[in-house]
């Protein structure tokens, strides 16, 4: 082989390399035919050219580029300075409704911003390649940590302004706990441990007796004398006061019973 | 001891002038004509082609090394090596593939090309090409220096490449990444204009051999030992001045990210 094939041989090795690279890149990607979309944003947080465009959650484009347009406005007349265009493959394009939502999201361990697009209705009318749609405005941490310094602020000047009745009502709290304490202090005096321990004996006495007396209740002798008491009970009740006393009359049996 | 100190500087001031005068002949011979094509690709192929395997070979140990050591050392920081093939193959890109393909490139064809100019200066034959009339830097020096200017941009892209294919391997069978998650986790870090710089260093470590060789190889004193030290000199110099221009380029690219 002559030298000058095989210094040609490695110049189109090391060509073929750089292309395959590219390639795995994506810098150049001559199969995907993409569609062309404008979102418009007032603010963008930190997306820059290159970043990935997303729909439900798959990455299927990048931002192309980033133009200011300080006099654009939206057909409803919202001023929108920012527009960003992004390039979607076509394999994702029907997903893209009218009432598809434009996020821009963080992901990953290294915070890599990309472009979420959400799904839109079928009965939603589909983009066409070149539109321009409003995107929705990601929140601006800047402005919430400004807004919860305010509202710090805004605390600590109630306290400051209102100091003598905060303090106050911590010390009349104090006070509350302290006399708490004392009442429950004369409390345990006051109740005597000895009453209390002949409380629990006597209650555990009765229980044992009741215990017993529901045990002979349930037996064979109890049932029956329950019956007997009963049947006893309601022969009583046909019999009216003037019979039982002129019964205990005629015995002789002289009761303050009426 | 003063004088000593004024002697050193009196000769690196003597040296740079020299390297200086070569440089400038180089670069004015390099853009006239004729241009020596034939001799062009013979250097070529000594240069580059026949360099490639050991350039190959050695770049893929020091991927493999790399992505080793990066595992080992993120496991011990964040407990994690998922960052890996992105940092990896930004330090790959960035500085191992031109510098370690740049030093061997110095250490087998600049002690070469030393040896072999510093034994035409001895034998006089720079002489003799300057009595038919040749200019010997436009006959010696330049073939090399568009070869070795080539054969660094192409060696470079090559280390590369093939650095960032051993690292995938490895990562594949050591550390358990599949291709795909090694090529997504390399996208979110590696642009294309890291290769482009890295290209654009190994030209311009390619173009620092053959300069400093043939300036050390004119310099060659007579014998054999003149020829050894010459040789010595050479890749000591170039190898420093790869390190330096490595740091430039370095920080001159910096400013384009």
């Amino acid at each position: 082989m002559r030298p000058e094939a095989k210094v040609g041989l490695l110049f189109i090795v090391s060509i073929l390399l750089v292309i395959g690279f590219a390639f795995a890149l994506g810098v150049i990607s001559p199969m995907a035919s993409s569609n062309e979309l404008t979102i418009a944003y007032n603010f963008a947080g930190g997306i820059e050219v290159g970043s990935p465009v997303r729909v439900m959650g798959i990455k299927v484009g990048k931002v192309k580029s980033i133009n200011f347009s300080p006099d654009f406005k939206m057909p409803d007349g919202e001023e929108v300075k920012l527009k960003i265009k992004v390039a979607v493959e076509k394999k994702a394009w029907n997903s893209i409704r009218k009432d598809s939502h434009f996020y821009i999201n963080l992901a990953g361990v290294i915070g890599e911003k990309f472009l979420e697009i959400t799904p839109g209705s079928m009965e939603s009318e589909q983009l066409k390649s070149g539109d321009t749609v409003r995107g929705t405005d990601p929140p601006r941490i800047d402005q919430l940590i400004s807004q919860s310094y305010g509202l710090a602020g805004k605390i600590i000047k109630m306290v400051e302004e209102n100091e003598t009745s905060v303090v106050s009502t911590i010390e009349t709290m104090n006070k509350l706990v302290v006399n708490l304490n004392k009442l429950m202090v004369q409390m345990e005096k006051t109740t005597n441990a000895t009453d209390i321990g002949k409380l629990i004996k006597n209650l555990v006495v009765l229980s044992g007796d009741l215990a017993y007396f529901s045990q002979t209740l349930r037996t064979k002798e109890g049932e029956d004398t329950l019956k007997l008491v009963k049947e006893l009970i309601w022969r009583l009740e046909e019999l009216d006061k003037k019979a039982i006393k002129k019964f205990l009359q005629d015995e002789g049996i002289k009761a303050k019973l009426f | 001891m003063l004088a000593a100190v004024g002697i050193k500087v009196i000769n690196f001031n003597f040296h740079l002038i020299g390297v200086l005068q070569l440089i400038f002949q180089t670069l004015a011979s390099t853009i006239s004509p004729p241009f020596r094509i034939k001799d062009i690709f013979k250097q070529l192929n000594f240069v580059a082609v026949e360099s490639a395997p050991i350039v190959i070979f050695c770049v893929s140990f020091a991927a493999v090394v790399t992505i080793i050591e990066s595992s080992f050392h993120m496991k011990i920081v964040v407990q994690n090596d998922a960052l890996v093939p992105g940092f990896a193959s930004l330090l790959i890109l960035r500085e191992l593939g031109a510098v370690v393909s740049a030093l061997l490139i110095t250490s087998r064809v600049g002690a070469g090309l030393a040896a072999e100019v510093g034994s035409m200066q001895v034998t006089e034959q720079v002489d003799a090409l300057k009595m038919l009339g040749i200019d010997p830097v436009r006959f010696i020096v330049v073939p090399r220096f568009i070869a070795c200017l080539l054969g660094g941009f192409l060696l470079s892209i090559l280390a590369n490449i093939v650095c960032l294919i051993c690292a995938m391997l490895v990562s594949q069978f050591s550390l358990g990444y599949t291709f795909g998650s090694f090529i997504v986790g390399m996208k979110s870090f590696v642009h294309f204009q890291d290769l482009v710089f890295a290209s654009i260093k190994g030209a311009s470590f390619g173009a620092v051999i053959p300069i400093f060789s043939c300036y050390y190889g004119f310099k060659c004193k007579a014998g054999a030992e003149g020829v050894g030290l010459a040789t010595t000199n050479s890749v000591v110099t170039t190898s420093v001045a790869i390190i330096v221009i490595d740091f430039i380029l370095s920080y001159i690219f910096s400013f384009f990210y």
